[in-house]
């Protein structure tokens, strides 16, 4: 992941992609890939490139979940939103992260150390209830597994 | 039949057969998305080092899944000679070592992790798979592959009869394919279970080019992972699905949206496509037939409306994920306002099927309006979350008791969720209904797509609704008021409730909503009070007990309830107030109490210290 992006990174970026083509999605993945984010900057230089506004550029960013608009924590516990893990328990386990980590879910620390995510089930559902600590599954949790979990990536433990 | 296919499809038999035939014994293991969740990369490469570092004459290759999620990673092993496969389970990364030694080093097996015997005969200690509880009385068509090939390889697919019933229907006028999807009777797999061959049919006749076809690999319903399976299993078989529908309806461009939480299944499917196209069964002049069809593999990014069609097409085009207003259909007005199918996975995937063996053979399995084998996933309050393939017509408790393995601790059974968010809830007392559509269309939902959740009687039913209406208000893609403020009051209404501020005058207010939301533009503000207005078909009682008596009889929502120390001194306490994220148990000389404006009701206390920590109703 890089630092912050240069106009001329993003023009090269983008060049090959056009709207009629269905090429808004597929070029702000590729945007977020790259990045790890999707700053105002390379908004308005994907709608220059689209020859649309950045307004229907940042509309796309808005409506799908899984855009970011500023870089990614270093460290990250997404917690899954899914039912059999909502059975087990997974909403008390939000509740203790977001109390341990002092965020919201989908909010991050200040020096960006470390963030909080709302995760949508993928079906990994024998794991429940799950997070998902630096991309990796941590499955059969219990709220004081959540906390110990929360903790760590706070660097407090 | 085709002269270029049947050369590319000898090839590919040659080789698979030499494969097996080389003399080297073949590990399979199953790398999914749930066998990765178990440690199934690690699983591999511990497989790897020990192969290598003994030099044992082995071939490790990588699956699909057989649909035992819960035993994952599960590996087969095939002897040197061909004459007999093993599956195993639950091959996690700290066994392989003891497996390698006692499986591949001393060619023994291992009957304590075996499944079944998948090739050859039965031993004294392990049985046929197919003999298995959880293999008992499946029809494995969709998922005849899954498990048993490398899905990266398209020569496997080739070698087991893939792609011979495109070839079939490269031959065919395009409506005689669509009279033998209909003659088959296939319906939609989305959930709505529109006949495949009249949607077809819809886009034959339309009267604009070029057309298009969407395969909606979406699976946005939290609790589904059926799709996934195929994907990751056999994505030729949702290939070959749409180059026959593209025969049939003359479209040339076809788009497979997954959603981006499904790294591995966009991954696999691209693989696949690239392999197509090599070996000329995608692009122009396919096999030499001056067709032309291409497939491009379009990753979502995060909304589950993108799951209703024309919301899928308007994300491919270029805008948010809003579903339009109908009419125009998407066969007049689709992608780019030309002539468009969608269909689900799993309707695709048994287009090869029909093709290849017939719409009598395909139609023969269930004895229902619904015809051949649908897909299943099962998660919840079970003790075996997995995948199955069967008939229509298997009753609800039946696959809770005979794949679920029940419920965890024999907790009674309080109901399920038939398939996704939108489809409701129905009572422990409707788990004898057939899978099937009629059952749960009369009942004023609809089956959905193959996740089933089930619950058990430690859960509050208003929280069920306050879950899924907020999974409703969140995706809720803002175009109606009934639907986005609908499900925003609804919410309001359930927290009031769970938090003892219940009314007398709330379940009429659902009843409005209920009302209100049924006009919605498209089915997820038209159906997201479908959980509220079963559950106050079905669990009434429990609204009024909130409401009347301020009390939860499942003692399990967080504002009915206080955490209360009730063995002052248990020396289990001091872990506990460690653990509490909110410092709320404080020490006073050598006994801890709970403040219980500071509690969360997270619960951690009660975890650590099960005999000091009681839960008790808030309000009684």
């Amino acid at each position: 992941m890089a630092a912050e992006p240069t106009t001329r990174e993003l023009r090269e970026l983008v060049a090959e992609y056009e709207f009629e083509r269905g090429h808004l999605l597929p070029a702000l993945i590729e945007i977020q890939e790259r990045y790890g984010y999707v700053s105002r900057e390379a908004i308005e230089v994907l709608a220059r490139q689209l020859r649309t506004t950045p307004a229907l550029v940042y509309g796309a960013v808005s409506f799908y979940s899984d855009f970011r608009t500023e870089p990614p924590p270093e460290r990250e516990i997404a917690w899954c939103s899914g039912p059999a893990c909502r059975l087990r328990g997974g909403d008390r386990i939000r509740e203790a992260l977001q109390y341990t980590l002092g965020l919201p879910l989908d909010g991050q620390s200040e020096d960006g150390a470390y963030g909080l995510r709302l995760g949508q089930c993928n079906g990994t559902c024998s794991e429940a209830p799950q997070v998902w600590v630096d991309g990796k599954v941590v499955g059969d949790l219990s709220v004081a597994k959540a906390v110990a979990i929360a903790r760590e990536v706070k660097g407090e433990a | 039949m085709n002269e270029r296919f049947t050369t590319l499809a000898a090839e590919a038999r040659d080789r698979w057969d030499a494969a097996r035939a080389n003399g080297r014994e073949q590990v399979n293991l199953c790398l999914d998305t749930s066998s990765l969740a178990r440690g199934g990369a690690e699983t591999l490469a511990a497989l790897q080092e020990a192969v290598a570092a003994k030099g044992l004459n082995v071939d490790i290759q990588t699956t699909g899944s057989w649909g035992f999620c819960w035993l994952e990673p599960t590996v087969s092993v095939r002897s040197a000679a061909g004459t007999r496969t093993v599956l195993y389970h639950s091959l996690t990364p700290d066994r392989v070592e003891e497996f390698v030694q006692a499986v591949l080093v001393e060619a023994g097996e291992l009957p304590e992790l075996a499944l079944g015997v998948v090739e050859g005969a039965r031993s004294e200690q392990i049985g046929m798979l197919e003999d298995h509880p959880f293999m008992r009385g499946q029809i494995r068509r969709l998922m005849a592959n899954c498990g048993q090939i490398d899905p990266e390889n398209i020569d496997h697919y080739l070698a087991r009869g893939g792609y011979e019933g495109f070839v079939k229907s490269l031959e065919m006028e395009p409506q005689a394919i669509i009279d033998l999807m209909l003659e088959s009777g296939l319906g939609g797999r989305g959930g709505a279970g529109f006949p495949a061959g009249r949607k077809w049919d819809f886009l034959r006749n339309a009267t604009a080019d070029p057309r298009y076809l969407v395969c909606n690999a979406d699976e946005g319903d939290p609790g589904a992972w059926v799709n996934r399976v195929l994907m990751e299993g056999d994505p030729h078989l949702i290939i070959e699905g749409m180059l026959i529908a593209a025969m049939a309806t003359h479209a040339v461009e076809g788009y497979i949206y997954i959603r981006h939480e499904y790294p591995l299944a966009i991954e696999r499917m691209n693989v696949a496509v690239e392999q197509a196209r090599e070996r000329g069964l995608l692009g122009e002049d396919i096999l030499g037939s001056g067709k032309t069809f291409d497939l491009v593999v379009f990753t979502g990014a995060g909304s589950y409306v993108c799951g209703e069609e024309t919301g899928l097409i308007n994300s491919i085009d270029g805008y948010r994920g809003m579903p339009r207003i109908r009419p125009p259909f998407p066969a007049q007005a689709g992608l780019w306002n030309l002539p468009t199918n969608v269909n689900n996975v799993e309707t695709y995937a048994n287009a090869p099927l029909v093709l290849r063996h017939g719409a009598e053979w395909w139609s023969s399995v269930s004895d229902d309006e619904a015809k051949g084998t649908k897909m299943f996933t099962i998660s919840g309050a079970v003790n075996q979350p997995g995948c199955v393939e069967i008939p229509f017509g298997l009753s609800v408790r039946d696959l809770l008791e005979t794949y679920g393995g029940g419920t965890p601790g024999g907790v009674p059974l309080k109901g399920y969720q038939p398939g996704g968010p939108l489809s409701g809830v129905l009572s422990a007392e409707e788990a004898d209904l057939p899978l099937t559509l009629a059952p749960f269309r009369d009942r004023g939902l609809f089956l959905g797509s193959g996740g089933i959740v089930f619950f058990d009687e430690t859960t509050s039913v208003v929280d069920l609704c306050t879950y899924f209406l907020g999974f409703a208000e969140d995706e809720s893609c803002g175009r109606c008021t009934t639907c986005f403020q609908g499900t925003q009051r609804a919410v309001e209404i359930l927290r009031r409730i769970g938090n003892g501020g219940g009314r007398e005058t709330d379940l009429d207010k659902f009843e409005d909503l209920i009302q209100t939301m049924s006009w919605s533009n498209c089915l997820h503000g038209s159906f997201a009070m479908t959980t509220v207005k079963l559950a106050l078909r079905y669990f009434r009682d429990e609204f009024e007990t909130l409401i009347r008596e301020k009390r939860d009889p499942t003692r399990s929502l967080p504002g009915m309830i206080t955490y209360e120390v009730t063995s002052p001194g248990d020396p289990a306490l001091a872990e506990a107030a460690a653990v509490c994220p909110t410092q709320a148990i404080v020490e006073e000389g050598s006994r801890h109490g709970i403040v219980d404006e500071l509690c969360i009701r997270c619960g951690a206390c009660a975890e650590v210290a099960p005999n000091a920590v009681t839960v008790r109703d808030r309000f009684v």
